[in-house]
C-alpha cells in the first residue's frame, strides 16, 4: 500500500477559512493528506467546521459563499484554482449533508440522468446506469417519483445513488445516514464498502455515530470546537489515547469503546487497548458473569403509573391520491409518558406525526387532544398546549436572527421584553448556540439548526411534544443536553412523542414504542420487549442498542460456560 | 400521432409563423377560421380536456368582448359607413362591426394557437429541445428549468411556511388588513426561500459536475423528424387556406393598426 | 455574455423570472378589471408592475444583461404557462426590458441608487409605450388621450417598477437570503456603519 500513497490526491495546507462578517475563521490552518485508496473519517463537534471543510475541498467554497480561504488545496498536485467551476468536481463526488438541498431536477429519473449527461456518458448507456444506481440503494421503484414527494431518508439515499453513478476518483460523504434508519444506514455503509474495495475509491466520511464505519475507514481526523486539528492518525491510536479528550469535546465514540472504557473503569476490562470491535471487547471482558451483572445494575426502570391519557388517536389513515400512507393506526399517550415513534425510511412517521399536529387532516378517524377532537380545538389554543418540531429543521425557522427565533412566540403571547430576554440567553446556553445569537438561523450549521428548531418549541409550556428525529446530526456532548431538557420536560409533567432512528435514545428514554411499517402499527410496547421481537425488528429495520446486543452475547456464553462444567 | 410528439421548437416555430401571418390580415373570417381548426387539432390530436381549454381560453373571451365593446364605442365613423344602429352619440355601423369583430376573433385565434402549443407541450421537453435545437446555453436552459422546477413547489412551500406560522401560534388573518400584512408575511420568505434553493442547486449542480459546456450528451434525445415538418407545412397551409377563402368571399384585408 | 456569469446568478435569475411570470400573469387579471373600469388607460395604472423584474433582477445581480434577460425569460416563461398573448409577449417583454437595461447602462452598471432605479422603471415605460403605440395602434385615438397615458405609465414605471422594486429586494436582502450577493454586502456595511453611530 505504501507505494500507492506516494501521491497525493488531494493536499491541504494550512487551510483557513473564514465567514465575511465574523472575526473568527470557521476552521483554522488544517493540513492534511488524502492518499489514494484511503479512507478517512473527520470527526468533529457539531459546528466545528466539518462541512466548511468539504465544500472548500471540492471548490464550491468559496465560490458560493463570501469567505477567505487562505492557504491551498491541491487535486493530484494541481492548485484548486486552476480547475473551471464544475471541472473538479467530475472527480471528487460530494453528498451534502442536507438531503433536501441537493437535487436540480424534478423526478428521479432526471436527477440521475443529469449527473451522468455531465460526465459525457454515451446516452444509450444513460438508462442501465441509472437502475443499477437505483437497485444499489433499493429505490429503483421510485424512478419516475417527483423527488419532492420523497421521505427523508429515501432523499438521502437517492443523494448517494446519483454521485455513486458518476464514479468519481474520491468521495466526500457528509454525514449520509443521519437520516436513515439502523438496518438502511449500516446496509449503506457495506455498500461504500464494497464499491471502495471493487474501485479503489477514495472517502472522506464526516460523521457522528461512527460504528458502522471503523472497519472501512484507515485513519480518523479529528477537529475540536475551534475548527483545529486535534489529531489525525490510526483509529486505535485516536480511541486509546484520546478517548476522554473526545468525550469531552462532545465527539461521539463507537459503542465499543464506550462500553470499554466504562467496563474499564469498573475494572471489568482489563483489554490493553480499547477495543475497536465486537470481538476485542469480549475477548477484553474478565467474565461474562462479572459484566453482566454490571451491565444489568445500570438499568433503568421506566415509571409507569396509572396516568390520564391526554392524546388518543383512533383508527387513523391518511391517503394522498391513490396512495395510502397510514392504514387504521390507533394508540394512546398518557401524561408525563415519552412516546418513541420508529420504523423504516418511508414507514410514514412524518405523515403521522403532522396528523398528530394538525397540520394534515385525517383521511378517516379521528385523533382526541384532551378529549376534544383536534379539529374542534381552536388554533391558537392549540398551539399553546401542544408543540411540533419538524423533521427538517428548516421548516421550522421564520425569524431573521437566532434570537429572534426563540422569541418569537414568547412575542405573540405579549410576554414583557426583559422576561423574553432572559428566556431567550437561557435558551440559547442550553442548546450551546450562545455565540451564534446574532446569525441568521439558515447560515447555522445543519446540527446548530437544528437545536434552534427544537429550542424554539421549548420556550413555550406546551403539554405535549411532537418531535421528529430531533436529535440528529448532534454530537454526543449537544444529544445528551437535548435529551436532559427533554426529561426536564417529562419531569414537569409533559407528554412527549418523539420520531427517532436512535435505538440508544429508544432504549434509554422511551417508556413506549410504537412501530410503523408501511403504513400500519406493527408494535406497540416498551423497548425491552421491541428487541426481542426478532420479526417485527427486521420488517422495520431496526437494530438492537449494542449494550442489549452484548448482554445477550454474555448470557449466551455464560450459558455456554456453565453447559461447560456440569 | 399525438401533438404532444411534435417537436417543441418546431412547434414553437409554427405557433409564432403562424401569428405572424395572421397579423398581416385584418378580417373577421381568417381568424375564425383557423380559431376553429387550431381548436380541433388541439382536441382531436392534442386529447386536451375541454374543461381545462375553456379555463385558460376563457379569459380571452372576456378580452375579446372588451375589444369588441370599445371598438364599437370609441372607434371613429368614416363617411360613407352603413349605420345599422344608433342611439344618441353611439353610432354602430356596418364596418366598425366588422373592424371589432376582426379584432376580436384575432386574439382569441392567437390564443388558439399559443394554447395548442402549451397544452401539448413539457416545459422541460421545449428546454430540451431549444438546447439540442436551437443552441441555446445550457448555462441559461438548466437555469430556466431550475426555476420552473419551483413553481410547483410554491405551493409546497407556501404551506410549509404556513404551517411554521401555525405551529408558532400566530393567530389566524381575518380582517383584511390583517390579511393583506399575512400576504407580506408569507411574500418576503417565499421568494427569499425561492432564491436561497435556487443558490443551492447552482451548488448542486456544480457538484455533479455541470460546468455549462455546450457538448453534452443528452439521456433525452429530442428529435426531428419529416412528420414535425409536415405539421410546420399542414399549419401554415391551413392559415393561408383560411386567409385565402377569406379572401374568395370578399372580406379579406391587410392590417394597419385599427384598435 | 452568460461566460462571464456564475451558474448561481444565471440560476437565481430565473428564479425571480419564474416567480414574476405568475406575478405578471395575477395581475394580468387585474388590469382587465382596470381596463374594463377606465378604459385602455386602466392598464397604464399598473402597467410598472410589469417590469419590476427587471429593477429587482439588475438591483440585486448588477451585471450587464441582468434586466433585459429577466425581463425575457419572464415573458418566456408567461407565455408557456398561460397568457395566450402567444409569442407576441415574449418580444414585448424584451422591449421593455431594454429600456431599463438602456437606464443601467447609461449608469454604467455600477450606480445603483434610488434614482437610477426608479429612471429604469420609467425607461422601461417609455421603450414599452413606443412599442405600444406602434402595435396598438394608439394612433387611432386622440392626441391628448395618449399623452395623458404616457404620463400615468411614466409615473407607473417610476413606482410600481422602480420604488416597489427597489423595496421589495431590500427586504429580500434583510432576510439574509442575498449574503453572498453585491446588495446583501451593501446592506451589511449599513447595518455595521449604524451599529457604530448607534
Ligand atoms: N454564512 C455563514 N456566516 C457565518 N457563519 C457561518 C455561515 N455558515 C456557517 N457558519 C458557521 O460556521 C460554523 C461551521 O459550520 P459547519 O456547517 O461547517 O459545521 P459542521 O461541523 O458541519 O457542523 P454539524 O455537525 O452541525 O453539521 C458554524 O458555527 C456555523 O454557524
Ligand atoms: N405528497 C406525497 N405524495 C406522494 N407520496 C408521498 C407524499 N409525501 C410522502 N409520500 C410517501 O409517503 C411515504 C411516507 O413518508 P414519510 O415522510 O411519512 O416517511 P417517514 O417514515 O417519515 O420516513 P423517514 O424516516 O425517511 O423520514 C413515503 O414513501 C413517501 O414517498
Ligand atoms: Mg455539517
Ligand atoms: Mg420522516
Amino acid at each position: 500500500m505504501a507505494s500507492l500513497r506516494n501521491q497525493s490526491l488531494i493536499k491541504c495546507e494550512h487551510l483557513t477559512f473564514r465567514h465575511e462578517d465574523e472575526q473568527k475563521p470557521v476552521f483554522k490552518s488544517i493540513d492534511f493528506t488524502l492518499y489514494p485508496g484511503e479512507a478517512i473519517l473527520l470527526l468533529g463537534p457539531s459546528g466545528c467546521g466539518k462541512s466548511t471543510l468539504a465544500f472548500c475541498l471540492n471548490k464550491l467554497y468559496p465560490e458560493a459563499v463570501d469567505g477567505e480561504l487562505e492557504g491551498t488545496v491541491s487535486y493530484k498536485g494541481k492548485m484548486l484554482e486552476e480547475f473551471r467551476p464544475g471541472e473538479i468536481n467530475k472527480h471528487i463526488g460530494i453528498v451534502f449533508q442536507d438531503p433536501e438541498s441537493q437535487f436540480c431536477m424534478t423526478t428521479v429519473e432526471d436527477e440521475l440522468a443529469f449527473g451522468l449527461e455531465n460526465m459525457k456518458t454515451p446516452p444509450e448507456e444513460i438508462g442501465c446506469k441509472i437502475d443499477e444506481a437505483l437497485k444499489l440503494v433499493h429505490l429503483l421503484p421510485f424512478k419516475h417519483a417527483l423527488i419532492h414527494t420523497l421521505s427523508g431518508g429515501q432523499k438521502q439515499k437517492l443523494a448517494l445513488a446519483c454521485v455513486l453513478s458518476l464514479k468519481p476518483e474520491i468521495l466526500i460523504l457528509d454525514e449520509p445516514t443521519a437520516n436513515l434508519d439502523p438496518a438502511s444506514s449500516h446496509e449503506l455503509t457495506r455498500i461504500i464498502k464494497r464499491i471502495k474495495d471493487e474501485r479503489a475509491l477514495s472517502l472522506l466520511i464526516i460523521e457522528h455515530k461512527l460504528d458502522d464505519w471503523i472497519d472501512l475507514t484507515d485513519r480518523c481526523l479529528v477537529l475540536n470546537r475551534e475548527g483545529e486539528i486535534l489529531f489525525n492518525g490510526s483509529h486505535a491510536d485516536c480511541f486509546n489515547t484520546y478517548a476522554e479528550e473526545l468525550q469531552a469535546e462532545g465527539i461521539w465514540l463507537p459503542n465499543t469503546v464506550k462500553a470499554g472504557l466504562l467496563t474499564k473503569k469498573a475494572g471489568i476490562f482489563t483489554g490493553k487497548e480499547l477495543p475497536l470491535n465486537h470481538e476485542e471487547m469480549i475477548a477484553g471482558l474478565i467474565s461474562p458473569d462479572s459484566a453482566l451483572q454490571f451491565l444489568d445494575n445500570k438499568k433503568n426502570t421506566p415509571t409507569c403509573l396509572e396516568k390520564q391519557t391526554i392524546l388518543s388517536a383512533k383508527d387513523l389513515s391518511f391517503n394522498i391520491g391513490p396512495k395510502e400512507l397510514l392504514k387504521s393506526i390507533s394508540f394512546t399517550v398518557k401524561k408525563g409518558e415519552f412516546v418513541a415513534i420508529s420504523g423504516s425510511n418511508g414507514s410514514g412517521k412524518t405523515t403521522l406525526s403532522r396528523l398528530l399536529a394538525g397540520l394534515f387532516s385525517p383521511s378517516s378517524g379521528e385523533i382526541l387532544y384532551h378529549d376534544r377532537p383536534l379539529s374542534s380545538w381552536k388554533e391558537h389554543e392549540l398551539r399553546n398546549k401542544l408543540g411540533y418540531v419538524f423533521q427538517n429543521p428548516e421548516h421550522q425557522l421564520i425569524a431573521d436572527t437566532v434570537t429572534d427565533e426563540i422569541a418569537f412566540s414568547l412575542k405573540i403571547q405579549h410576554m414583557p421584553d426583559n422576561e423574553i430576554q432572559k428566556i431567550v440567553q437561557t435558551t440559547l446556553k442550553q442548546v450551546n448556540l450562545l455565540h451564534h445569537g446574532d446569525m441568521h438561523p439558515f447560515s447555522l450549521s445543519q446540527g446548530q439548526k437544528r437545536r434552534l428548531s427544537v429550542a424554539s418549541m421549548l420556550v413555550n409550556e406546551q403539554e405535549l411534544l411532537l418531535l421528529d428525529e430531533p436529535t440528529f446530526g448532534q454530537d454526543a456532548k449537544t444529544a445528551r443536553e437535548l435529551m436532559a431538557l427533554m426529561e426536564e420536560k417529562i419531569q414537569s409533567g409533559s407528554s412527549v412523542v418523539m420520531i427517532t432512528h436512535d435505538m440508544e435514545i429508544l432504549h434509554s428514554y422511551a417508556d413506549k414504542v410504537i412501530v410503523l411499517s408501511d403504513g400500519e402499527k406493527i408494535y406497540e410496547g416498551t423497548p425491552a420487549e421491541l428487541w426481542k421481537e426478532q420479526e417485527i425488528m427486521k420488517l422495520a429495520s431496526l437494530k438492537v442498542p449494542y449494550i442489549e446486543k452484548l448482554k445477550d452475547e454474555l448470557r449466551a456464553m455464560s450459558r455456554r460456560e456453565k453447559l461447560a462444567f456440569t | 400521432m399525438l401533438l404532444h410528439d411534435i417537436n417543441p421548437s418546431i412547434k414553437a416555430l409554427t405557433v409564432i409563423v403562424c401569428v405572424l401571418i395572421l397579423s398581416v390580415f385584418f378580417d373577421p373570417v381568417t381568424p375564425m377560421l383557423t380559431l376553429a381548426v387550431t381548436a380541433a387539432a388541439t382536441f382531436i390530436f392534442g386529447k386536451v380536456s375541454f374543461k381545462r381549454w375553456i379555463l385558460l381560453f376563457s379569459p380571452f373571451i372576456f378580452m375579446a368582448l372588451i375589444y369588441i365593446w370599445s371598438a364599437l364605442i370609441f372607434s371613429r365613423t368614416h363617411e360613407g359607413e352603413t349605420i345599422l344602429w344608433s342611439w344618441g352619440i353611439l353610432i354602430l355601423t356596418e364596418e366598425s362591426l366588422q373592424r371589432a369583430l376582426s379584432l376580436g376573433l384575432r386574439v382569441l385565434s392567437f390564443t388558439s394557437l399559443s394554447l395548442l402549443f402549451i397544452l401539448t407541450t413539457k416545459p422541460s421537453e421545449f428546454l430540451l429541445s431549444l438546447m439540442q435545437q436551437c443552441r441555446l446555453p445550457p448555462k441559461l436552459a438548466y437555469g430556466i428549468m431550475a426555476g420552473y422546477r419551483f413553481l410547483p413547489l410554491m405551493k409546497e412551500e407556501f404551506e410549509i411556511i404556513r404551517s411554521a406560522h401555525r405551529i408558532r401560534g400566530v393567530p389566524k388573518a381575518r380582517s383584511l388588513p390583517e390579511k393583506i400584512a399575512e400576504l407580506k408575511r408569507y411574500a418576503v420568505p417565499l421568494l427569499a426561500g425561492a432564491i436561497r434553493k435556487a443558490e443551492r442547486t447552482a451548488m448542486a449542480m456544480e457538484s455533479k459536475g455541470f460546468t455549462g459546456d455546450k457538448n453534452r450528451n443528452y439521456y433525452h434525445k429530442i428529435a426531428v423528424s419529416p412528420k414535425d415538418w409536415l405539421f410546420f407545412a399542414f399549419f401554415i397551409a391551413m392559415v393561408l387556406a383560411s386567409a385565402y377563402i377569406s379572401w374568395f368571399f370578399g372580406f379579406l384585408q391587410l392590417y394597419n393598426g385599427e384598435l | 455574455m452568460l461566460e462571464k456569469w456564475k451558474l448561481r446568478e444565471v440560476i437565481v435569475l430565473s428564479v425571480l423570472a419564474v416567480v414574476f411570470a405568475v406575478v405578471y400573469l395575477v395581475f394580468l387579471q387585474f388590469g382587465n378589471v382596470l381596463y374594463g373600469v377606465f378604459g385602455l388607460i386602466g392598464y397604464d395604472l399598473i402597467f410598472g408592475i410589469w417590469f419590476i423584474v427587471s429593477i429587482i433582477a439588475a438591483y440585486i445581480i448588477r451585471k450587464p444583461g441582468a434586466a433585459l434577460l429577466s425581463e425575457t425569460i419572464a415573458a418566456a416563461i408567461e407565455v408557456m404557462i398561460g397568457n395566450a398573448v402567444g409569442p407576441r409577449l415574449i418580444l414585448s417583454g424584451m422591449i421593455q426590458g431594454i429600456g431599463a437595461e438602456a437606464v443601467f447602462a447609461a449608469a454604467r452598471w455600477n450606480n445603483y441608487r434610488t434614482w437610477v432605479l426608479i429612471a429604469a422603471g420609467m425607461g422601461s415605460s417609455v421603450t414599452s409605450f413606443i412599442w405600444g403605440y406602434f402595435i396598438s395602434g394608439y394612433a387611432a385615438l386622440s392626441p391628448s388621450y395618449v399623452t395623458a397615458m404616457f404620463f400615468v405609465r411614466l409615473i407607473s414605471g417610476a413606482l410600481l417598477a422602480g420604488l416597489l422594486g427597489k423595496w421589495l429586494s431590500e427586504s429580500l436582502a434583510k432576510t439574509g437570503a442575498l449574503s453572498s450577493f453585491p446588495i446583501g454586502k451593501e446592506q451589511r456595511r449599513r447595518k455595521s456603519e449604524n451599529g457604530f453611530t448607534a
